[in-house]
């Protein structure tokens, strides 16, 4: 079935160890999609981290987190990987991939960082201490 | 400040693991639905080869016709599939919605963070929901439940291997889109 049925086949731990190589052959196309998917997870995981320790804020906040998500991914794939990009259907195809999910596990990390190291319980429920 | 946000989070990933539990017990394991889905898939995958294999242009009036049957098949295939799919579907949106209003009410007027930004007008009404003052800042139980749903269930799918494949969303985004020129 779907996702797991394929990491079977290709074994996760042989797919993962491509991820870092240089111009590797990917002869499914579902596999590299999926790398890209999961590497896109993470990556809006860290950087919901960074933005909330430094902490940015704002609509600078959004605006560089989708430059930074979709540029790291983009020179992941064309630079690093040198896929051909129409094989895949354009590089829109590979940006749009699992960017919604990545940008709400981004928007959670950097709230619950933001809020977690930025602010007390006062600052809270004021109301209630008032 | 980190004890709220973590319950939410938590209480997020336990119910996207219920929901795909239940899913599983009253789809994913039947047998009808895995033939469906088999069948959904090799259809996907034909089609999309056949269509690779004959350019758009020199078509066969032949060929065209058993691709629209071809298609015609896959879409009674997908249309039985979601139909199965919709029976849990509509029982989980009942769990949900019971379990929902009582972490709504538990969270009642609390602010549970706070928002490194604004929202947009429209999301003020969901971000501010039940909250005293103006300070938009501040973040309502039910949007960070939202956005934590959004960013769990679909990893937690994958995880799991219940997501749909990509040549069936693919051929489906085919179907339902606009009909290709002829």
């Amino acid at each position: 079935m779907g996702g797991r049925s394929e990491l079977e086949k290709h074994s996760a731990g042989n797919t993962w160890s491509k991820v870092l190589q240089r111009q590797i052959e990917w002869p499914d196309k579902d596999e590299f999609l999926d790398i890209i998917y999961w590497l896109r997870q993470v990556l809006g995981i860290i950087l919901g981290l960074i933005w909330g320790i430094i902490p940015l804020t704002g609509v600078v906040g959004l605006s560089l987190f989708f430059v930074c998500n979709a540029g790291i991914l983009y020179l992941y794939f064309s630079g690093f990987q040198k896929v051909d990009e129409e094989e895949f259907g354009g590089a829109w195809e590979l940006t749009k991939e699992g960017f919604m999910t990545s940008f709400a596990g981004f928007l959670v990390t950097w709230i619950v960082v933001y809020s977690g190291l930025h602010f007390s319980e006062h600052d809270f429920q004021p109301f209630v201490a008032s | 400040m980190w004890s709220d946000t973590f319950l939410i989070i938590f209480i997020s990933v336990v119910t996207a693991f219920f929901g795909e539990g239940v899913t599983w017990l009253m789809v994913y394991r039947t047998e009808k639905y895995q033939k469906l889905k088999l069948e959904v898939e090799r259809q996907c995958k034909k089609l999309e080869k056949r269509k690779e294999a004959t350019g758009e242009s020199v078509i066969v009036k032949n060929q065209k016709k058993k691709l629209e049957r071809e298609e015609e098949k896959l879409k009674t295939n997908t249309r039985d599939l979601s139909l199965v799919k919709m029976k849990s579907m509509f029982a989980i949106g009942v769990a949900f919605t019971a379990l929902l209003s009582i972490f709504n009410s538990i969270f009642d007027g609390r602010v549970v963070a706070k928002l490194p930004f604004i929202p947009l007008g429209f999301l003020q009404g969901i971000s501010h929901r039940n909250l005293p003052g103006t300070d938009y800042t501040d973040c309502s139980f039910i949007f960070l439940y939202i956005l934590c749903t959004m960013a769990i269930r679909q990893n937690v799918q994958k995880l799991l291997g219940f997501a749909p494949s990509r040549a069936v969303s693919k051929q489906s985004g085919n179907i339902f889109g606009p009909p290709p020129a002829k």
